[in-house]
C-alpha cells in the first residue's frame, strides 16, 4: 500500500467531482431538502380540520359540545349546514373533511341519564386524517362526558381512576426529534450508494478502469482510493445534518457519542458494500441509478424510517429484517433521544456487523474477481 | 408538415431502439413500478395498531386485572404481558420491546372499592412521535371511559342513581373507505407518484447521455428543430407511462379491489396531461444538468421528495406550513393525485375535477415551453 498513489488517487475522484458544478451543490443541497421534507410534511401534526357541524339539537348542550371541538384546535367548524343531506357535497369537494351530526332531543335524553349516540363522519379517502379525527374526536367526546358526570354532581361520591399519561424522551411529541437521527442513517445511506456506484460504473463504462488497472496501482489503492472520498463526503453531510438538526430544530442528544459512532461506522460500511455490489452488476449509469432506486424504495418504506414497522400487515413484518436501515434506525434513535447504551442495542448493532461483514466482504470480493478477469 | 411529422417518427423510433436494447430498462420502467405498488399497498399505513405495551401491576387485585383487561382488549394495545419493576419496564423502552407501559399503583383496588381516587399511569416512548400521538389519544379517552364505567357500576352496586348523567357515545362513521383500508386511499395517489418517478428518471438523462456521446451535434447537423427533438425524444416514454398507468389501474381494480367509481374519460386526459408535464419536468433537468451525475442525481431529488412528499398522496397537505403549501402547487403530481383519487374514491366527474384538468393543462403547456426554451438555449 503506497500512501503517495492513495493520495493522488483521492485527489483524482475530488477533482473529477468538482469538474460537474451542479454536483457537489446538490450533495448539499439533498440533505437539506430532505431535512426540511421530513421534518415538516411527515411530521406535521394533523390539525385544523375543516369541519361540517349539523346541529338538530340546537340548546345549550349542543352548542357546549361544539364549543368543546372547535377549542380543541384539531377541528375549525367551517359550515353548519341544515341537514344531513347538504353533508354529501362538502365533503365530496373536500370542504368539510369531517362532520358532526348532532340528532335532535340529545339534550333531554341526556339529562334522562340515557346514553345517546353522536355521528361523527370522517374523510376515509385521506386515511391520516380519518385515523387521527377518530382518536381526537373520541378523546374530546370522553371529556365532555366526563364533565356532564362532574355537572350531574358526582354526587353519590363514586371512585375515581387518576390516570397520568406521560410520554417519556420526546415529551414535546417533535417529530423532527425522531426523523433527525434517521435522517443521519438514510442520508449515509442514499448518498454514498448514488455517488460511490456511478463513480465506479463511469470508469468502467468509459475504459479508465482497465488503463488504471496496467498503472502500479493495486486493486486495494484503487478500491481505498475510491471510497474514502466518498465516505468524507457522507461525513461531512452528516455532521452537517446533525448541526442543523441540533441547532435549528433544538433535537435533543441524550445518548453516548460512542454509540452513535460504532452504529454509524458499521452502517457505513453497509453502504459502501451496496455502492460497490451496485456498481458491480450495472454496466451503465442509467442502470445504477435504477438499481438505487430499486434499493432505496424499499428501504424507505419498510425500514421504519417514515411509517412504524408496527402497523404493518404481518406478512411484511419479516421483510423489515432483511433492511440494514431498520437496525441503523433502532441505534440511532435509542442513543439520540432515550440515551440506549452499547449494552441496551446489542441485538441491532450485531445484526448490523452481520451485514457490514456479509455485504461489503462479498463487494470487495466480487470486485477482485471482476477486475481478474 | 409531413416531413415534420416524419422526423419527429423518427427520433421516436431511434429511441424506442435505444430503449429496446437494454434489458434491464424495460424492466426498470415495466416491472419496478408493479413492485413499487404491491410494497406501498402493503406496507404503508396511517392506521396505528398493536403497539406493543407492558403492564405492571402493584396492586396485584381483581380490579387491577380487570383494569389492565381493557387495554388488551383495545385494538391499539398489544399487550406483551407483565413485568417484574420500573427498571424492566425503562430495559423494554431501552431495547424497543414496548412502546407503552401500564402501571398500577399499589392500592387501586382498595381505593376503587371504598370510592376513593385510584391511581395509575401510562407510559408512553415518545420516540415515534406518530404512534405515540395517537397512543395518549386513546390512552386518555381509553381511561375516561374507564372512570365512567367504574362510577356507574359503584353507583348500581348501591342502588343509588345519583351519578345517572347520561353519556355521548361517538358512533363514527368512516366515509369512501369503510374498511379503513390503507390500499384503497393509497393506490390512486401511488399510481401518480409511481408514473413521476419513471418518467422524470428516464427522461432527464436522455439529452444528457446525447450530449456526453456527443450524438446530440450529429442530431443538430441534420434538418431536425428544437421542438420536433423534444417531441420525438417526450413521444416513446408517454407510450410507456400510459402504458405503466394501465396497468397499475389494473393491478389496482382487479388485485386490491380498488373502486373506479367516477368518469374514466376525467382520469384518461387527466393522466395524458400528467404525464406531458412529468417529461417536461424530465426534460428541464435535461437541459440544466452538466453531466449523467448531476441529472440523475436531481431527479432522483425532484421526483422522490416533492413528487412523493408534497402530493398528498402519504400526507395531508392542507397541515404542512405555508410555505411547503406554496411550494407544492410547483410540482404536478399535487393537481393529479386530486383527480386520481377524486375519480377512483369519490366518483367525481368533469363537473368537480375541471379546475384540476385546467391547472396541469396549464401546467404542461408551460413546462414543455420552458423545457423546449432551455434546450434550444443550451444548444445556441
Amino acid at each position: 500500500m503506497n500512501l503517495r498513489r492513495l493520495r493522488l488517487l483521492m485527489w483524482k475522484e475530488f477533482l473529477q467531482l468538482r469538474r460537474d458544478p451542479l454536483l457537489l451543490p446538490l450533495v448539499f443541497i439533498m440533505p437539506i431538502m430532505m431535512m426540511i421534507m421530513f421534518g415538516y410534511v411527515v411530521g406535521s401534526d394533523v390539525r385544523n380540520l375543516p369541519t361540517a357541524v349539523v346541529d338538530h339539537d340546537n340548546t345549550r348542550l349542543s352548542h357546549q359540545l361544539t364549543d368543546a371541538f372547535s377549542s380543541s384546535g384539531y377541528f375549525v367548524i367551517t359550515q353548519r349546514p341544515s341537514s344531513e343531506a347538504a353533508l354529501q357535497p362538502l365533503i365530496d369537494s373536500g370542504q368539510a373533511k369531517v362532520a358532526i351530526v348532532i340528532e335532535r332531543g340529545t339534550a333531554v335524553s341526556l339529562a334522562r341519564g340515557e346514553t345517546v349516540p353522536l355521528g361523527i363522519i370522517v374523510d376515509g379517502a385521506d386515511s391520516k386524517v380519518a385515523s387521527v379525527a377518530s382518536g381526537y374526536a373520541a378523546e374530546i367526546v370522553a371529556a365532555f362526558d366526563q364533565r356532564l358526570l362532574a355537572a350531574a354532581g358526582r354526587a353519590t361520591g363514586g371512585p375515581t381512576i387518576d390516570a397520568r399519561v406521560r410520554v417519556a424522551f420526546n415529551p414535546s411529541l417533535k417529530s423532527v426529534n425522531a426523523m433527525v437521527p434517521g435522517l443521519v442513517g438514510a442520508i449515509l445511506m442514499l448518498s454514498i450508494m448514488v455517488i460511490m456506484s456511478q463513480a465506479v460504473v463511469r470508469e468502467r463504462a468509459r475504459g479508465t478502469l482497465e488503463q488504471m488497472m496496467v498503472t502500479p496501482i493495486t486493486r486495494g489503492e484503487y478500491l481505498l482510493g475510491k471510497v474514502v472520498p466518498y465516505v468524507v463526503i457522507a461525513l461531512v453531510q452528516m455532521t452537517f445534518i446533525v448541526l442543523l438538526g441540533r441547532f435549528l430544530f433544538d433535537v435533543p442528544f441524550n445518548g453516548s457519542v460512542w454509540t452513535v459512532a460504532l452504529g454509524l461506522l458499521l452502517f457505513t460500511f453497509t453502504a459502501i458494500g451496496m455502492g460497490l455490489l451496485i456498481s458491480l452488476v450495472s454496466h451503465t449509469q442509467q442502470q445504477a441509478q435504477q438499481t438505487v432506486m430499486f434499493v432505496m424504495i424499499p428501504t424507505m418504506v419498510l425500514s421504519g424510517f417514515i411509517f412504524p414497522i408496527e402497523s404493518m400487515p404481518a406478512a411484511i413484518v419479516p421483510l423489515t429484517y432483511i433492511i440494514p436501515l431498520r437496525y441503523a434506525l433502532v441505534v440511532l434513535r435509542g442513543a439520540f433521544l432515550k440515551g440506549s447504551s452499547i449494552l441496551d442495542l446489542w441485538v441491532p448493532l450485531l445484526a448490523m456487523l452481520a451485514f457490514a461483514v456479509a455485504i461489503f466482504g462479498l463487494a470487495v470480493s466480487r470486485f477482485h474477481k471482476q477486475l481478474s478477469e | 408538415m409531413r416531413a415534420s411529422l416524419a422526423r419527429v417518427i423518427a427520433i421516436a423510433r431511434k429511441e424506442f431502439i435505444h430503449i429496446s436494447r437494454d434489458w434491464r430498462m424495460i424492466v426498470a420502467v415495466l416491472v419496478l413500478p408493479l413492485i413499487q405498488l404491491v410494497l406501498f399497498a402493503y406496507a404503508i399505513s396511517f392506521d396505528v395498531r398493536n403497539v406493543p405495551s407492558v403492564t405492571l401491576d402493584l396492586d396485584r387485585t381483581a380490579a387491577s386485572r380487570e383494569y389492565l383487561n381493557a387495554y388488551a382488549k383495545a385494538r391499539f394495545f398489544d399487550v406483551q404481558g407483565p413485568v417484574a419493576g420500573y427498571t424492566a419496564i425503562s430495559d423494554a423502552f431501552d431495547r424497543g420491546q414496548a412502546r407503552v407501559a401500564i402501571v398500577v399503583q399499589r392500592g387501586f383496588g382498595d381505593a376503587m372499592a371504598a370510592g376513593r381516587t385510584g391511581s395509575v399511569a401510562v407510559i408512553i416512548d415518545g420516540s415515534e412521535p406518530n404512534s405515540a400521538q395517537l397512543g395518549q389519544t386513546y390512552a386518555v379517552a381509553l381511561n375516561q371511559a374507564l372512570d365512567r364505567g367504574a362510577v356507574a357500576s359503584w353507583a348500581a352496586a348501591r342502588g343509588l342513581a345519583g351519578s345517572a348523567a347520561g353519556a355521548l357515545e361517538p358512533r363514527i362513521q368512516n366515509w369512501y373507505n369503510p374498511s379503513r383500508s390503507s390500499a384503497d386511499f393509497l393506490i390512486p395517489g401511488l399510481m401518480v407518484v409511481i408514473i413521476m418517478i419513471v418518467t422524470v428518471q428516464q427522461t432527464s438523462v436522455t439529452l444528457v447521455k446525447e450530449r456526453e456521446n456527443g450524438t446530440l451535434e450529429q442530431l443538430l447537423t441534420s434538418r431536425l428543430t428544437h421542438s420536433e427533438l423534444i417531441a420525438g425524444k417526450i413521444l416513446p416514454w408517454a407510450f410507456l407511462g400510459i402504458v405503466d398507468t394501465l396497468t397499475i389501474t389494473g393491478v389496482a381494480m382487479l388485485v386490491f379491489g380498488v373502486p373506479l367509481r367516477g368518469d374514466v374519460s376525467v382520469l384518461a386526459v387527466g393522466t395524458a396531461l400528467f404525464i406531458i408535464c412529468a417529461l417536461s419536468l424530465g426534460l428541464v433537468i435535461s437541459a440544466v444538468a452538466p453531466t449523467l451525475e448531476s441529472a440523475n442525481m436531481s431527479a432522483l431529488l425532484i421526483s422522490f421528495l416533492p413528487g412523493f412528499m408534497l402530493s398528498g398522496m402519504a400526507f395531508p397537505l392542507a397541515s404542512i406550513p405555508w410555505p411547503l403549501q406554496i411550494a407544492s402547487y410547483l410540482f404536478p403530481a399535487r393537481y393529479m393525485v386530486e383527480i386520481s383519487r377524486g375519480v377512483f374514491l369519490r366518483g367525481a366527474s368533469w363537473g368537480v375535477l375541471g379546475p384540476q384538468v385546467l391547472q396541469l393543462t396549464v401546467y404542461a403547456i408551460v413546462a414543455l415551453g420552458i423545457a423546449t426554451a432551455l434546450n434550444r438555449r443550451r444548444r445556441a
